[in-house]
């Protein structure tokens, strides 16, 4: 023990946070939306983060195994746990296990593991997951199979019943015996969290605030809102305890909200939307907040962070309104995971002591001569 | 002038200003009481290594001027400095020498140096002073001839020889002197318990300095969580020229880089000095240091330590004479023996394990730290870096630590020197704040000694890559020599008109030469096909 601390060098103090403990603490941001979430569509969306943390956990396991590295510590690091959750509350709730089985193989195996791990991961594993999904298999990727009673706002019976729970356990794993004829299960095809205004879902929101619906009754318009308030309320609480900077929320959302703005018009909000609704009507709070402030498949300076933002604002508004994906967040995210490296490496802050970019290039022009 | 107000501009915009980290102070208990004088201990240890961690191969950088055996007084000198970045050494008290010899190495990574053993007597009879008769009149070159004479190097932790230090200043011209009050570290109280008791010798010394290197201004900066210190200097300056200045607290603003672009909102150059941009900087422990030796000619024989840790009864600051052991110290405050399970020497982010309790206090010491694993928990296992950038945000030298390691580990000499390892002041700001407990500064000290090392490597082997390279040459000469010999033996049988058709045409004509004389054979001899 005394000789450790003798070859150990300084300094010896730390901040108290570590690793494990931060994605702890990502996963304690994420309840807000998870709970919202299940209060809309049922159990469906819980019983999809502990599947996908389950095949998540195990797979971790068994490729830092066959890696030959120690599976205690890989899984100590609680990494695949953020992965999981994320992935989870992507896909749409009553997906079947297999689904979920292969995008988290494809995210934890192929995303992370094949790029050497944790940190060394180019991509966001849950987005590259769930887009890998979403190409693959895109019908089963926008249909929502939901208990019936999370489907029918007047029924009398909750989603979040015995009998929801039952119905959603079955749309998870359809060869149970759960759906028998009095459970039946009400299927629909519509936008996911991430899947956009374009699809008619604006015209359906804009319908909902009209007849004022209210806030919390259930009505899977309204629902995107308020899960999209809750991604927020958890992005603010890693934004207070200082977990994530704001540079790439900020630049993200500011720069979505201009360019919703400059094209906004409202004889067309059927087509390109309201500047509302590109905010809350979709997964941009999710994916300013959660998915792009992944730090390994990020930028890490103060100003790469802020072109990243601005990268995956205007990418994601490009491809709701003009471009021809079903998603625009996951493929944003993964376009601004392209452009990290680059960025980290043109956007380097400028040394202390160095002559910075500007005052090189004025140096030139003025003395005409090259700065060492 | 625009050009620079340009320049300025762009640099800043995007570049945080206030970097580096905030970690909490822990210096009340070791300032609740007043410095203490020392007993004079049984056997000072003064250590002729100046550089306390120099990789030097040298056991010692200071030549004793005593014999062994010898009784020397108090002031007297007793070693002077080998070379340029030494200082001389004094006799703290009377007594006789009793050993010159190596001592271990006080801490780890440090080689054995020589030190010279002093048997102290209770006498403490000590050689006359002799103090210049008006110090205010004298030239700066008298002036630092009398720091030099004096031993004084940098308090602050350094260690250069402050002589050295104030002559270039004098060469160089300096405007502004700025006197280091800050104190950055969690633990250390040295500077912050001078300045409450001795504010007056403090500002003494800064204007002594400033008339040392003729500089314009003088500006002493203290942090702003020292409010008694800052309350008795205001009331020492009054009527001063000297400025006071508080910088907000964060860590390493007591770096001189640092403290440089706080004051003067310019930075050094990366290759330079604080001189080369007009700017002098000065520990205040070296102030008040030279304050002694130029009023009273006193030499360096002291300093203030401070003595602190959960494993101590009663922290404090000590005055206490040059060769201590660490040991008498840390008895004079009672060490609680269960508690005390290691030893710090410097502070807790930059300070070092001391491996001799017996190590003494030396020029540069100006912590110790007693303590134990529930105070300063043994760092957590290593675990990959996620990129989380809380490094890059931190380095008070503005470089991206995350890209720095993933260079050192591939080896990338070349993307290091870019990423700017030469720059890294060490101050383990980034090993701090990283949350997968990366131990990035020690990387980044072994990426500098292994950079280096490959470099003198590289000197050593360019005779013998020159050598390669001529032969190489030689090689592709002969080469070419022989290639072009080739290519003319081949175009002079191109213009021979030596060609594939013409050959067949050759071939051909042969052919048909052959089948006439068959033919006519075949008629000489008559009926010769039916014969056979």
């Amino acid at each position: 023990m005394m000789k450790q601390r003798l070859a150990s060098s300084s300094p010896m103090q730390f901040f108290p946070l570590q690793t494990s403990q931060i994605m702890l603490l990502v996963i304690l941001a994420t309840l807000p939306a998870m709970l919202v979430a299940t209060w809309f569509f049922g159990y469906g969306v819980i019983l999809n983060v502990l599947f996908a943390t389950l095949v998540g956990v195990l797979c971790e396991a068994t490729i830092s195994r066959i890696r030959g590295r120690s599976v205690r510590a890989t899984l100590a690091d609680n990494s695949c746990l953020v992965t999981a959750v994320l992935f989870g509350m992507t896909i749409p709730p009553g997906t079947s296990w297999w689904l979920i089985v292969m995008g988290m193989v494809f995210a934890i195996a192929l995303v992370k593991h094949a790029y050497g791990g944790l940190g060394q991961n180019t991509f966001n594993p849950a987005m590259a997951g769930y887009l890998f999904l979403l190409l693959a298999y895109p019908l089963d990727m926008t249909s929502w199979h939901l208990p019936a009673a999370a489907m029918n706002f007047n029924s009398a019976s909750s989603p979040l019943g015995w009998q929801g729970f039952l119905q959603s356990l079955g749309c998870l794993f359809p060869f149970l015996p759960l759906l028998g004829d009095s459970l039946t299960v009400d299927g629909l095809a519509m936008a996911t969290p991430l899947i956009e205004s374009k699809l008619a879902a604006g015209n359906a929101i804009k319908a909902a605030l009209e007849e004022g619906t209210g806030l919390f009754a259930r009505s899977s318009e309204t629902g995107w809102e308020l899960i999209n308030f809750a991604w927020l309320l958890g992005g603010l609480f890693l934004l207070v305890t200082r977990l994530i900077s704001w540079h790439i929320p900020l630049s993200m959302i500011a720069s979505t909200l201009i360019m919703s703005l400059l094209y906004y018009s409202p004889s067309a909000v059927a087509v390109l939307g309201t500047p509302y609704l590109h905010l809350f009507g979709s997964a941009t709070m999710m994916g300013a907040f959660f998915i792009a402030t992944d730090p390994v498949s990020a930028a890490t300076g103060s100003r790469a962070k802020i072109a990243y933002g601005i990268i995956i604002g205007v990418s994601l508004y490009s491809i709701r309104v003009w471009g021809s994906y079903l998603d625009a967040v996951a493929i944003a995210v993964l376009f601004g995971n392209f452009c990290a490296p680059l960025l980290d490496r043109l956007l380097a802050p400028r040394k202390y002591g160095h002559p910075g970019l500007f005052s090189k290039l004025l140096g030139d022009i003025t003395t005409g001569k090259s700065s060492p | 002038m625009i050009r620079q107000a340009f320049s300025d501009l762009f640099e800043r915009l995007g570049s945080t200003s206030r970097r580096g980290i905030r970690p909490a102070t822990l210096r009340e208990s070791s300032l609740r009481s007043r410095i203490m004088p020392t007993p004079i201990p049984r056997e000072l240890i003064l250590s002729l290594q100046h550089y306390p961690d120099t990789s030097a191969k040298d056991v010692s950088s200071m030549k004793p001027c005593v014999e062994v055996g010898e009784w020397v007084a108090k002031y007297q000198l007793i070693a002077r400095e080998k070379g340029p970045n030494a200082t001389r050494l004094h006799a703290p008290t009377s007594g006789t020498v009793q050993a010159i010899e190596e001592i271990p190495p006080a801490v780890n990574g440090q080689r054995a140096r020589l030190a010279i053993r002093l048997l102290t007597d209770t006498d403490e009879r000590e050689l006359p002073l002799e103090p210049p008769s008006d110090y205010r009149s004298l030239a700066p070159e008298q002036m630092i001839q009398l720091i030099e004479d004096a031993g004084i190097c940098g308090m602050g932790g350094a260690g250069f020889p402050t002589a050295t230090k104030v002559r270039d200043a004098l060469e160089k011209g300096v405007k502004t002197l700025i006197i280091n009050g800050v104190e950055c570290e969690p633990y250390i109280s040295c500077d912050e318990a001078l300045i409450r008791e001795r504010a007056d010798l403090t500002v003494q010394g800064a204007e002594l300095l400033q008339a040392a290197c003729l500089a314009d201004d003088c500006v002493i900066v203290i942090d702003n969580a020292m409010p008694a210190a800052r309350q008795a200097l205001k009331e020492k300056l009054q009527g001063s020229a000297i400025k006071l200045q508080v910088v907000r607290r964060r860590y390493p603003a007591g770096d001189e880089r640092q403290l440089v672009k706080a004051v003067c909102r310019r930075e050094v150059p990366n290759d330079g000095h604080p001189t080369d941009i007009g700017v002098l900087v000065q520990n205040i422990g070296t102030a008040v240091a030279v304050y002694e030796a130029i009023v009273h000619a006193k030499p360096c024989i002291s300093r203030i330590v401070t003595l602190t840790g959960s494993a101590l009864l009663t922290p404090k600051n000590f005055d206490a004479p040059i060769g201590t052991p660490v040991q008498h110290l840390l008895n004079l405050c009672g060490v609680n023996e269960n508690q005390h399970e290691f030893t710090i020497r410097g502070g807790s982010m930059m300070g070092q394990y001391l491996m001799d309790q017996a190590a003494p206090i030396e020029k540069t010491t100006n912590c110790i730290i007693a303590s134990n694993n529930a105070e300063i928990p043994e760092r957590e296992a290593e675990q990959a870096c996620i990129r989380c950038g809380y490094c890059e945000q931190a380095c008070p030298a503005q470089l991206q630590p995350q890209r720095l390691l993933a260079s050192i580990r591939n080896e990338e000499w070349q993307d290091t020197v870019e990423l700017g390892l030469d720059d890294c002041i060490e101050c383990g700001a980034c090993a701090v704040v990283c949350p997968s407990r990366i131990p990035l500064v020690s990387y980044f000290r072994a990426g500098k000694e292994i950079h280096n090392e490959d470099h003198s490597a590289q000197r050593q082997s360019r005779h013998w890559q020159e050598r390669f390279q001529f032969h190489q040459y030689r090689i592709k000469k002969n080469q070419e020599k022989a290639r072009s010999a080739k290519v003319a033996a081949q175009s002079a049988g191109e213009e021979q008109g030596f060609s594939r058709d013409q050959a067949r045409m050759e071939i051909s004509a042969a052919v048909e030469r052959v089948r006439r004389r068959r033919e006519a054979l075949a008629r000489e001899t008559g009926h010769g096909e039916e014969k056979s």
